[in-house]
Parts: structure tokens; sequence; C-alpha cells
């Protein structure tokens, strides 16, 4: 065998890798941006840039940086007037009068008018556009505008959440005038709306280029350009922010925030917000006895659950609802004891030899640790005597199983509301109407019903206490944990935090 | 001419027999779609809809129709060019899918290229150093490559060269700032028809660590078959009339032994092809790239039943056009086809 690389193929070789390298080498990639500008690493992209479209909770933080909602929330989770600067929810929450700026521009120029308000929240809908705001706006029958700056909000039935979703899900005012020229599809393509900063590039799945809104009427930002690069594996999103790549990410693993915040010039937090991890119930089956309902509930180590998968800042909840919400109950603590669920189980007639038994159903991956929870749940009341089953579904599975009444007696799920108002938790986890609610039973779910339609905020604020410690003690619900968001940034950039977990391009700076 | 008379002929009858597959492959994805017991319509609303809107939605997708309605439904409209509508996105899939192919078949082509370069290349080599320790060498590290699936070859080159080395962006197609020519979509291709050249560089960058990723982990089988192919075709006559004839063992090498034992590894190329085009899913997610992968993800996800059935039918049809060319590359480099 005389097979040889010669001298002249070697050459030619090594200059063939020698220009390609060079070349490459010389094209820059700038990892760093300049100072008026910023790069996010976030976990998922819109579903479309018509914000009306679609509920998706992560999707919230980009829609506020081009849209604006007519109120907003303070960081502290408050409501406080946005486009629309005075409102009064009557009485009977039948309607709400309004006033809003004349000082807002869209971004094309055009004026905010009554106009857009009622095309938004009522013609939109009425057309036939299926859009996820259709639902939240169902009891909305007209907005009858009054003068060029005010208006009123009629319902069909007491909407009592009204001020609280006009700051929630999908409730962007979109460009009445823009939308009628382009219609919808070039609407979504290239988006115009109120915002803190434009849209300057768009590619799906990829990456989002925003550019400030100079005409902006309210406080400007301080970052000229904000670049959000769509990265859905958190060890990617992990090595961006390790590597500089971006400047701020969110939702990494826990153990990878602690760690980066040890490196220099990076910082890590883990904040809880306004998502629970909590058990959904049923009221039948293994769970027919309230015995075994409870003492599942008392054999929940939830600091131990908390420590084991997130560093201990998830808080442990006795209430379906977030400390600092207008729901929580302070007070009322649900106790961690194993002797009690076992006293309970005896009592009821449980033996080894004959225990109770129920199924637990976990998505896997649907959010942190998920389907690691359900095997520490598993683990803890076995040490109790219950014997349980896990079974493994698909997030996307669980209303269909719901619906056909084919969930098992617990299912670990996870509940996202950005507004903290006891509707949006007790109300919607327990509303026997709703395809969240896994708890069939007319005792709690009669009084939530009637809640949906009380108007004085005090009294449904108090229902909605009194409901929630309820079904806490007939075990009608098992709330388990605050969710965290882990967020982890340069040192020298500044944020400001909320409540709910919005991370926002428009109250960032460098300092 | 007889060649290409021949490759005409095999081109008709491929794409008749195309047909059927087509046929089955779309009864089969909507048949299974439907099976799982996820609810598409409960996915298209708003967590706060009501039972009775879940129900009209059921009404208004079609979804309480016997099976076999439902997919006579979804023909028809497919045979009009409407593959359906996204349940997730409220877009055309068409659309979602036009936007997204270019950035795969980029991918996918480099990628195979990569494979294609290793592949041969350490085929070459494992036959070379045959019968020595290197072999042994050799023969580990093609195992080791093979046993490393491509979103693991991913997650550790983007920590070498990403994290550690700092020296390649791993995130999307184009770095901040870099002009994006939006003229077919093939950014590579955009790039180069408008003059773009830092736009080009840019992104070639980007495409490094996917493709070596997707290449390297498909390399081994191809360097193997190639070694073994080479190895059987040395034990065939005309080889040692050629060393008789003193051709070098280069020339023997390149003309005679491996125009010889490509043909199998070709063949594998094309198999090997087939999957990658489907199979970059893990790789577009951590790599951020935004391809048909990414998108197929976000389908699967939401139960975007449109949009799986629609990427489906691309893959199968991708496939198909693949094999096509394979077998046509076949019988231009095997005369004994040709004659057959």
């Amino acid at each position: 065998m005389t097979f040889e690389i010669d001298r002249r193929n070697l050459l030619q070789m090594l200059g063939l890798a020698a220009v390609s390298g060079s070349v490459l080498s010389q094209a820059s990639f700038a990892f760093a941006q300049g100072a008026d500008s910023v790069t996010i690493g976030w976990p998922s992209d819109v579903p479309s840039w018509d914000p009306n479209l679609r509920f998706v909770p992560d999707a919230q933080p980009l829609f506020k940086m081009v849209f604006d909602q007519p109120l907003d929330q303070s960081p502290d989770l408050k409501l406080i007037g946005n486009l629309i600067t005075k409102w009064e929810l009557k009485p009977d929450g039948l309607s709400m009068p309004f006033e809003i700026r004349s000082d807002v521009k869209f971004h094309n120029g055009d004026p905010m008018t009554m106009e857009d308000f009622k095309y938004t929240f009522v013609d939109r809908i009425k057309s036939g556009l299926k859009l996820d705001i259709a639902n939240s706006w169902r009891t909305l029958t007209d907005i009858e505008i009054l003068s060029p700056t005010s208006g009123v909000m009629k319902f069909s039935a007491p909407t009592p959440t009204a001020p609280q979703w006009l700051a929630f899900l999908g409730s962007y005012l979109v460009p009445k005038k823009y939308i009628e020229s382009v219609g919808p599809e070039e609407f979504a393509k290239k988006p115009v709306g109120t915002g803190p900063y434009k849209l300057v590039d768009y590619q799906m799945n990829s990456r989002i280029v925003l550019e400030r809104n100079d005409a902006y009427f309210g406080t400007k930002p301080k970052i000229k350009r904000v670049t959000i690069d769509i990265i859905k594996d958190p060890s990617a999103r992990t090595a961006a922010i390790q590597s500089g790549q971006v400047d701020l990410t969110v939702n990494i693993p826990v153990r990878e925030a602690e760690r980066l915040g040890k490196t220099e010039g990076l910082t890590a937090e883990i904040n809880p917000f306004t998502r629970l991890i909590l058990l959904q119930m049923r009221n039948d089956k293994g769970f027919t006895d309230m015995a075994v309902r409870l003492a599942a509930h008392h054999a929940i180590d939830k600091a131990a659950l908390s420590k084991a998968f997130y560093g201990g800042a998830a808080v442990p909840l006795s209430i379906p609802a977030t400390p600092g919400t207008p729901g929580y109950l302070p007070d009322y603590k649900f106790s961690y004891d194993p002797e009690r669920s076992k006293k309970l189980l005896a009592d009821a007639g449980y033996t080894a030899d004959k225990p109770a038994t129920f199924t637990l159903a976990a998505t896997n991956g649907q959010f942190p640790s998920d389907f690691d929870i359900a095997r520490a749940l598993v683990q803890m009341w076995q040490k109790v005597g219950l014997k349980v089953e896990l079974q493994q579904i698909e997030y996307s599975k669980y209303f269909e199983l719901n619906r056909g009444g084919q969930l098992p007696e617990a299912t670990l799920y996870s509940f996202d509301n950005a507004t903290g108002d006891p509707e949006i938790f007790s109300g919607y986890l327990m509303n026997p109407k709703m395809p969240f609610g896994a708890w069939k039973g007319p005792e709690i779910g009669d009084k939530i019903l009637k809640l949906f339609v009380e108007p004085v905020y005090e009294k449904r604020i108090a229902g909605y206490k009194a409901v929630a410690q309820e079904a806490v003690e007939t075990g009608a619900n098992i709330p388990i944990l605050q969710s965290v968001q882990t967020l982890v940034r340069k040192k020298s950039l500044n944020y400001v935090k909320y409540g709910n977990a919005w991370v926002l391009g428009s109250t960032m700076s460098w300092s | 001419m007889r060649m290409f008379a021949t490759i005409a002929k095999l081109l008709v009858k491929r794409v008749l027999t195309a047909i059927p597959i087509l046929l089955l492959v779309s009864a089969l994805l909507f048949c299974i779609l439907r099976i799982l017991p996820v609810d598409p319509a409960a996915m298209s609303l708003p967590p706060n809809a009501t039972v009775q809107e879940v129900e009209a939605m059921r009404t208004e997708m079609g979804l309480n129709l016997p099976l076999y309605q439902q997919y006579g439904i979804w023909l028809n409209k497919l045979f009009h060019g409407d593959i359906g509508r996204s349940i997730h996105f409220r877009q055309d899939v068409t659309s979602l899918i036009g936007s997204t192919l270019p950035a795969t078949i980029e991918l996918a082509v480099i990628a195979m290229m990569v494979a294609t370069v290793f592949g041969l290349a350490g085929g070459l080599f494992l036959f070379y150093v045959r019968g020595t320790r290197a072999e042994a060498v050799m023969d580990f590290v093609s195992i080791l490559l093979l046993s490393l699936p491509e979103f693991l070859w991913s997650l550790f080159l983007l920590l070498i060269f990403g994290v550690f080395f700092e020296v390649l962006p791993f995130t999307g197609r184009l770095s901040p700032g870099f002009e994006r020519p939006l003229v077919t979509g093939f950014l590579l291709f955009d790039s180069l028809i408008t003059g773009n050249i830092p736009t080009l560089l840019n992104a070639l960058q980007h495409m490094i660590l996917p493709c070596l990723a997707l290449g390297i982990a498909l390399s081994p089988s191809l360097m193997r078959v190639l070694r073994s192919s080479l190895l059987d075709a040395y034990q065939d006559d005309y080889i040692q009339q050629a060393r008789l004839r003193g051709l070098s063992e280069k020339r023997i090498l390149i003309r005679h032994g491996l125009k010889n034992a490509i043909l199998p590894t070709l063949s594998l190329m094309g198999v090997q092809f087939g999957f990658l085009f489907g199979g970059t899913l893990l790789v577009e997610i951590i790599y951020s790239y935004p391809g048909m992968g990414n998108l197929m993800v976000d389908a699967i996800r939401n139960a975007d039943l449109p949009i799986i059935q629609g990427a489906g039918l691309t893959y199968c049809v991708a496939v198909l056009v693949i094999s096509i060319v394979v077998d046509s590359l076949y019988l231009i480099l095997n005369p004994k086809l040709r004659v057959r």
C-alpha cells in the first residue's frame, strides 16, 4: 500500500482551510451590542402579531412592548390607568363608564380614538373573526361613545372582572383604520400598536427586533433597541447568557441560575410569581371520601418540594391564590401532618391490607420539575399508607379527559393568572362549567357561580376567600406551591420586577 | 442518450408510484392523528371557553363527523391546494410551511455535505489504515461518534465553541444588526444574489454548529459502509489487474476502488438524507433555528393537527424526491443498471 498524501495535496488542503477560516473569522457576529440596546433570551414566541388572537401567558410581555392595554398593572399588580384614565364599574356590574387619553398615537401616526376601542372590543369580535378575546368579552354588548374621549362599556350580565380583563390576556388596543385598510393578515405581518416600541424585524421562532417609539405617550424607554432571541431550549438559554450572546434570560433550571449567579458580571434571581402549582381534584371514585382527600393533603411536605425542586424559593401555599393578591389568606395555614393523615385514613377504615387507592396524573415538561414533583408526591403518600398510581398525560390531553370525565382522582396542574384576581384563581379552577376544574361538586360550584356575577368588589373578594378556604378544608382543591421564574442578567442591566413575571424592555436601563 | 432515456423512464415510473404512496401516507397520517387522545377543538379555544363553546368548535371543525368523511373533506381541500389552517397560529399551513421550509432545506443540505465530507474522508482513512494499530483507534472513534445522537453533539459543540471559546454564534440564522434579504427564503442563496457578503458570512457562521452536529452524527455510518465496500471492491480481480498495469495505489483507489465502492454509500446517503430532513427538530430547537422542525415542535405541543399533517406530507414528498434523485445518480454511476 503506497497511497500517501503528497506535499502538493497537503499544501492545497491547508491553503483552502486557511482561506475559509480567515474569511469566516473576519465576519464578526457581535456578541455585545451598544449601551442603548439590549438582547433578551426568551423561551417562546408570539403565536401571531395580532394580540387579540390567542391567549398565551408567556407572550404577554412581548405584546406589551408593541401594544398597549386599556389598563395596566403596577409592579405590585395594582390596577392602574393606561390608555384609559378613569373607569368605574357600576354597582350592578352591567356598565362601566370610562375616559381615554387624547394624546395617544399609533406607530403609523394615526391618533387613537374611541372608535378604536369599539372596534377592538366589540366590532372585531362580532365580525366573526376567531379571536380569543371574544371569550373574555362575551358579555360586552356595546361600547357607547359619549364624546371623543369618553364612553360606556355595556354588559349583558354583571361582569365584575371587566377592569381586570382590560389589563389581562389579549386585551390590547388595535388600530381600526389601519386594519380595515390592510386587512387582518397584513396587520399580523406588519403590526401597528401604540406601545413603547415598534416592531422593525421579525423572524418566527427566532428573533424579534424592536425600536423605541419616540412618540410614545408614556415614560420613554431608556433602551433604544430591544432584540428578543427566541431560545426554546433551557440549556441553550443558559449558554446564551453565560457566553454573553444575550443580556438577560428567564426560565432556566434553578441549579443553573444559582450557578450563574456566582459568575462574575452576572446576577440571578428566583422570583415567585402569580402562577400556582396545585392538584385538581375529583369528588368521586377514590376521592369520594373527604377523609382520603384531606389525608392526601396533610401528607404533602410542600416546603420539602420547594427546597428540592425550586431552591426553596417557591412559596408553599395553603390557598389557591398567591401571596399579595386580593384572594390570599396570609394567616391561614393547612398543616403538613403525616400523623394526622394516618389517623384520618384509619378512622375512615383504611388499613395496610385495605389501603385507599387513587391515581395521580401529571404532565412531563409542561412546567419545571412537574413530573419530579408528581413522583415525590407519590412517595409522600406511600409513607402515610395511600396507594397511588402515577399516570403521565400530555397537557393537550387534560381538557379532553376533563370534558369526558376521564381525569383521574388528582391531576398536578399549573395555572397562571397575571391579574391576581381570585375569580381567575379559585373561580376558574373550581367553576364546574369551565374546562379547568375537575371538581364538579355543587356545594363549591354553586357558590363560585354566584361570585361570577357578584359586582360588589369587597363582597366578591370576601366570597372568594371563604370559598377557597372551604375548598381546601373539604379537599376540593390542594394548592401546593407558588411557581417561580428564574432570571439571570448582566449585573449592569437594570429592570423592573413585576409580581406576575412580566419582563419588559421598556423598563430596562444600563448602569 | 440511452442514459437520459433510462432516467426519464425511471422518473415517470417513480412519480406514478409516488401517487399511491402519498395517498396512503396521507390516510395513515390522518387516521393516526385523529385517533390520538387530544382535543384540537379545546386547544383552539382560549382557557375560559365554556363546554358548549368547545362543542360548537368541534362541530365547526368537523370533528363530530365519521373519520372517512373527515378524511374525504380534507383530501378534497388538499387537491385544491388547501392543506388547512393552523389551530394555534390561525394562519394557512401552506404559508407557515413555505416560510420555514427553506431554512430546514438549507440546514439539511449543508449538514449532508458535512456528513459526506467527514464520512468519505473517514471511510478512506479507515481503509487506508486497515491492518494497523490506527485501525483499532479509528474503529473506536467511529463507534463513539455513532453512539452520540445529534442533540448531544449540538449541546457539546455549543458549549465548546459558543460558551467556552466564544468563537461561534448559536442562536438563529443571523446576528442582530445584519440585514435579512427576503427573496426566496433561502438565506445563503438570497445573500449571494443580492451581493450581501456580510450577511452571507454571518449566516454561514450560524450554520457551522448545527450543521456540524447533524453532519458528525451521520458521518460514522458512511465511514463504515465505505470502508467495507472498499474492502469488498479490493477483493475483485480488476484491482489486481490495475496493479499489474503499474497504476499507483492512489489512482487505483480513486479511479477504480472508490468508483465501485461508492454505490452502497450513495444509497445510504439517500436514506440518511431522508432521515436528516425529518430529524432536525431537536437541533433546530437547541440552536433557535427557525425551520420546519421548530414549527413542528410548536404544532405537536399545541395539538395543531393541520400543521402536523401538512409537515408530515412535506416530509413524505421530500423523501420521495430524494429517493428519485438517488436512483437517478445510481443509474448515472452504474452502467450495469442502464443495460438492464
